[in-house]
């Protein structure tokens, strides 16, 4: 008991000891955990807002979309295969039919496709829309769908005309019976049969109306496209066979139903496109903040096992130092996972409401415990292995040489040095720094990379999406693009911010290391611009590498990414801006850091590494 | 014993020949446990008869040198006031300088701290001419080797000097 | 104020360096003056602890005076920016530690070599410069050698090189046998004698007497100001057979 009371001891001076140092520590794990809480609870939203929506719009368990039966002289009407589904076995209840027609929606300067669906004013038995504005239909008063609503810009009192005909927008609403726009066609067994001809089928939203609003939109050029018969069975699971058994997409003539296993697959393409935008920026942002815990636990490992052979010394044994190494950052992986968890819960909402369609925001749900205990497990994980290295070290090294021998004497590269005597001083100085500390270097390119590589994938998704603005004529953009986008910007946000981080990190770790020569330096006559410029250059040239090496990178991870999609590389310009920008963002922020320690007092600091 | 040293202590006052005794001892420490107590009273004896020092004789006390008070004549003072004075050479013999200083601080005449500076300053020139002379000798000489015999020694005494400097300027002890 | 023709090389008057303050104030420098002619050398002994070793960083501009004044070839130090400061280190101060400070990755010719490169000096020019300072001090043979093949005396004595490499006004050793051995010692001694032979500048701190009685003149520090000086010139009378206890 009492040497775990010591190790703790131990373990909080060290920690008040280097606040600094410590705080670095919770950020990057913090960043690393965040990403990893929201891209699990993302994982987490599969069909749960579909199920909200399908309850609080008593949802259809079957959608049958039934050919018109067109008798001349007559109007038109449903099938009687719509009477056969109704009585069919397993069904408990329907609402419909109702007449779908074609629409072209103007509203302001967009104009898209619509299919219209004429309703009741009363509320129907099956699948009555929730309203998230407004009121239901009324004569002259259409109700829309709320993504369509969204992505043409309208909203409650708006004017549109549809097919030329002015209407009011009386609401917006959601509806489990079809997935939202833009997917409104991709639901199996659905599809889209109306449009007019001037929209593609694909850009086809939904609306509601009254009945007699419905019917005096179509036009024998353009007559009632198909009735829409909502279903409820007694088994709801068995949805899909019902699907199976009494419909057939293929022939026109017969009726299409979709499940509502269907309708949520389709519903859920925008949670996976989300997922597809956020996986591999999850992977960038977790390797970055990797690399960070990385470079923060290999500093001043010399420092560190000076004070493991101290330890020693003075009657610790190995495992009272590997405890007390643990300790320090086991507390601050927990930090930083309370921490990643609290933020996560805070934005996840934000992430996971996918597209607007549905009603109801996961919010706090989303975050399950299992997730909660995961995340806090990697977390302690990730401490383990920072202090791992550490711990071995000190197991293995004698304590006369942890002591004496705490820096390792740089390896020499005769090459190098003779190279660096003939560049001008500040050159000179960061050549040699980086010769002191190659595998710092390496990381430091490999962090370089990965920034890079994240900044050209989005270059390359905003390349590859502008060419893809589909419904060219309507203007409208596809939400699932602005949510991708909006991801997108979250990501590279985060990314950014490891970035600098990780830049911070680096710089103030090599900037200590380099602490002896650089005052060495100093006292031979290097001035303190020099100096920073030196330790700037140093950061820069292996970054160098690293930025060019995303370019590829990017793109590539970006063509994985998309999968089987077009993969547009982005142009030359923007490649350069992006090489460029992160050159100059990374030689600005080694300059603070290099700065601060170019002016230090020489003497203060030789005095004090002395042996 | 240094007839000076006796000299010296006896400067600030007269004493009897026991006190003077005692206090050597005391001076002396350890080393003072060695120190043959009838030396004591020979060298008084031979002060005497030099006319250094004049004794009394307590009434009713018997003719003892030990029972004897004694005290500096005029040329005694003189005598004290020059060996203080006086740098010793080569090399200060070690009790006797440590007595020096004791005599000088309680008697008042003389500034231990000056009196270590001086010896101070001329160890130092005789270390510099044996450094040279050593210098001067090519590597490996037998001269060469005696000659950092004595630097080497010069040095150590320059090094017992400085901690007398150390030990008197802080406050003084009472001897 | 010197009464002789030459200006002092390096100067200073009412020299302080304090830490701290309040109750925690600690007065490493309290009020130094000092002249150093051209030429001379001078040793600055006293306790550890004393303030030597800052004084000594207050003069080669390594540390900036809590007060005072200080002339550097008739330049004030104290009124210096960093630049100027490190532009003079390069070019008119030498510095010798105690601690050595070589780089351990570079030759010794690497490292004598450093302060030419930062002046700006083309390679070449450095590289023989360094050679040459190298040949002074009698290690041309080890120009090769990493600071980890070489003996403490023989890194002192490269320190020193590198010191003399830019031909400075004035070399300031601190400490310079601080970290050595009798023999190594001897070594750098004899290498202080031929320097000042040589007419270079020397200010020397250190607590071993044996460096000390190679100065023209011997300051003593205590408690941060100087309180005794002597002049060393000029010989004994004596010979030395009683120093070797030869007679009486």
């Amino acid at each position: 008991m009492g040497k775990i009371l010591l190790a703790s001891r131990l373990a909080a001076r060290d920690l008040r000891h280097r606040p600094a140092q410590a705080v670095l520590l919770l950020l990057a794990i913090t960043a690393a955990m965040t990403v990893l809480t929201l891209g699990l609870a993302l994982h987490g939203v599969t069909s749960q807002p579909y199920q909200q929506t399908r309850a609080a719009t008593n949802g259809p368990d079957v959608v049958a979309q039934l050919p018109v039966l067109h008798q001349p002289g007559r109007q038109p009407q449903p099938p009687p295969q719509a009477t056969a589904l109704i009585h069919a076995p397993g069904v408990t209840g329907h609402s419909g039919p109702y007449p779908l027609v074609g629409a072209l929606v103007r509203a302001g300067k967009l104009t898209a496709g619509a299919e219209a669906e004429g309703r009741q004013e009363s509320p129907a038995a099956v699948d009555q829309p929730k309203l998230t504005a407004g009121t239901w239909v009324r004569p002259g008063g259409v109700v829309l769908e709320r993504t369509f609503a969204e992505a043409l810009g309208v909203g409650v009192g708006d004017r549109i005309t549809l097919n030329g005909r002015p209407f009011t927008v009386a609401g917006t609403a959601v509806t489990a019976a079809n997935p939202p726009y833009p997917n409104l066609c991709y639901s199996s067994g659905g599809g889209c049969s109306a449009g007019p001809q001037d929209a593609s089928a694909t850009d086809v939203g939904l609306l509601w109306l009254t009945e007699p609003d419905a019917d005096s939109l179509a036009t024998p050029a353009n007559p009632v496209a198909s009735y829409i018969l909502n279903l409820k069975l007694g088994n709801p699971a068995t949805a899909q066979a019902f699907a199976n058994r009494y419909g057939n997409s293929n022939n026109p003539a017969a009726p299409s139903l979709a499940s509502w296993q269907g309708i949520a697959a389709a519903d859920g393409l925008l949670v996976t496109d989300e997922q597809q935008v956020l996986s591999p920026g999850a992977w960038l942002a977790g390797l970055l903040a990797l690399a960070t815990v990385a470079v923060l636990a290999g500093g001043r490992m010399a420092e560190r096992t000076r004070r493991v052979g101290l330890l020693k010394a003075v009657g610790g044994t190995p495992g009272l130092v590997t405890v007390v190494l643990l300790a320090e950052n086991l507390v601050v992986a927990l930090v930083a996972a309370a921490a990643a968890l609290a933020v996560g819960w805070l934005a996840a909402p934000l992430i996971t409401s996918p597209g607007a369609a549905l009603v109801g925001t996961p919010g706090a749900p989303s975050l399950t415990p299992s997730i909660a205990g995961l995340v806090v497990t990697v977390a302690l994980a990730v401490a383990l292995a920072a202090s791992l290295v550490p711990a071995i070290r000190a197991a293995r090294t004698s304590t006369v040489g942890a002591l004496a021998n705490a820096a390792r004497t740089p390896p020499r590269r005769a090459a190098l040095i003779a190279i660096s005597a003939r560049l001008p001083v500040p050159l000179l100085l960061g050549l040699r720094l980086v010769a002191r500390r190659p595998r710092r270097a390496l990381l430091s390119a490999a962090s370089t990379a990965v920034t890079a590589t994240g900044i050209v994938a989005v270059l390359a998704f905003h390349a590859t999406a502008g060419q893809e603005r589909f419904g060219g004529s309507s203007g409208l953009r596809n939400p699932v693009a602005i949510r991708d986008e909006q991801m997108l910007f979250v990501l590279t946000a985060v990314l950014l911010a490891l970035a600098v981080l990780n830049a911070i990190v680096t710089t103030w770790a090599t900037v200590l290391d380099a602490r002896q020569s650089s005052a060495l330096a100093r006292a031979l006559g290097a001035t303190p611009r020099q100096l920073t410029v030196g330790v700037s250059a140093a950061q820069l040239l292996p970054a160098l590498p690293g930025a060019l090496l995303g370019i590829p990178l990017g793109i590539g991870l970006f063509a994985a990414a998309n999968g089987a999609g077009i993969v547009t590389i982005p142009p030359a310009s923007w490649l350069l801006a992006a090489v460029l920008g992160t050159l100059v963002a990374m030689a600005g922020l080694t300059t603070i850091p290099a700065r601060i320690g170019a002016r230090r007092s020489v003497a203060e600091i030789l005095q004090s590494e002395t042996a | 014993m240094q007839q000076e040293v006796v000299l010296a202590l006896l400067a600030k006052e007269p004493s009897h020949g026991y006190q003077l005794r005692a206090r050597l001892r005391q001076a002396l420490g350890p080393l003072g446990d060695a120190m043959n107590d009838g030396q004591v009273y020979v060298t008084l004896t031979r002060l005497e008869k030099a006319g250094l020092v004049a004794s009394e004789q307590a009434a009713g006390l018997p003719d003892r040198p030990d029972r004897k008070m004694y005290a500096l004549t005029a040329a005694g003072q003189q005598r004290v006031a020059g060996w203080l004075a006086e740098v010793s050479w080569p090399r200060p013999d070690l009790a006797e300088f440590h007595l020096k200083l004791i005599a000088a601080a309680a008697a008042g005449l003389a500034d231990p701290i000056a009196i270590v500076d001086a010896q101070r300053r001329e160890l130092l020139r005789r270390l510099r001419d044996a450094q040279r002379a050593a210098m001067a000798e090519p590597d490996r000489s037998a001269a060469g080797l005696l000659l950092e015999g004595i630097v080497l020694r010069l040095q150590a005494d320059l090094r017992w000097l400085e901690a007398c400097e150390r030990n008197w300027t802080g406050p003084r002890s009472e001897s | 104020m010197s009464a002789t023709g030459n200006a002092p090389v390096l100067r200073a008057r009412g020299l302080r360096k304090h830490y701290g303050k309040g109750e925690t104030l600690v007065r490493a420098v309290d009020g130094v003056d000092l002249d150093v002619a051209d030429g001379e050398t001078v040793a600055v002994m006293g306790p550890s602890g004393c303030g030597k070793s800052t004084l000594l960083h207050l003069l080669g501009g390594l540390d900036r005076p809590t007060d005072g004044e200080a002339w550097l070839a008739g330049r004030r130090l104290d009124q210096m920016g960093e630049r100027g400061l490190a532009q003079m280190r390069r070019s008119a101060v030498g510095f010798v530690f105690q601690a050595f400070h070589l780089m351990d990755e570079l030759t010794a010719a690497e490292n004598v070599e450093l302060p030419a490169l930062l002046a700006g000096r083309s390679p070449r020019a450095a590289r023989q410069r360094a050679l040459i300072m190298l040949e002074q001090v009698g290690l041309a043979d080890r120009a090769t050698f990493l600071p980890s093949a070489l003996s403490g005396g023989q890194r002192q004595r490269v320190a020193i090189a590198r010191a003399l490499v830019s031909d400075p006004l004035v070399v300031l050793a601190d400490e310079p046998t601080g970290n050595l051995d009798s023999q190594a010692t001897l070594e750098v001694l004899r290498l202080f004698d031929s320097l000042h032979a040589g007419g270079h500048t020397l200010v020397i701190v250190t607590h071993d007497s044996r460096i000390a009685a190679t100065a023209d003149r011997l300051i003593s520090m205590r408690d941060g100001a100087f309180v005794d000086e002597t002049r060393l010139t000029g010989g004994t009378t004596g010979n030395f057979g009683a120093l070797a206890e030869l007679e009486g």
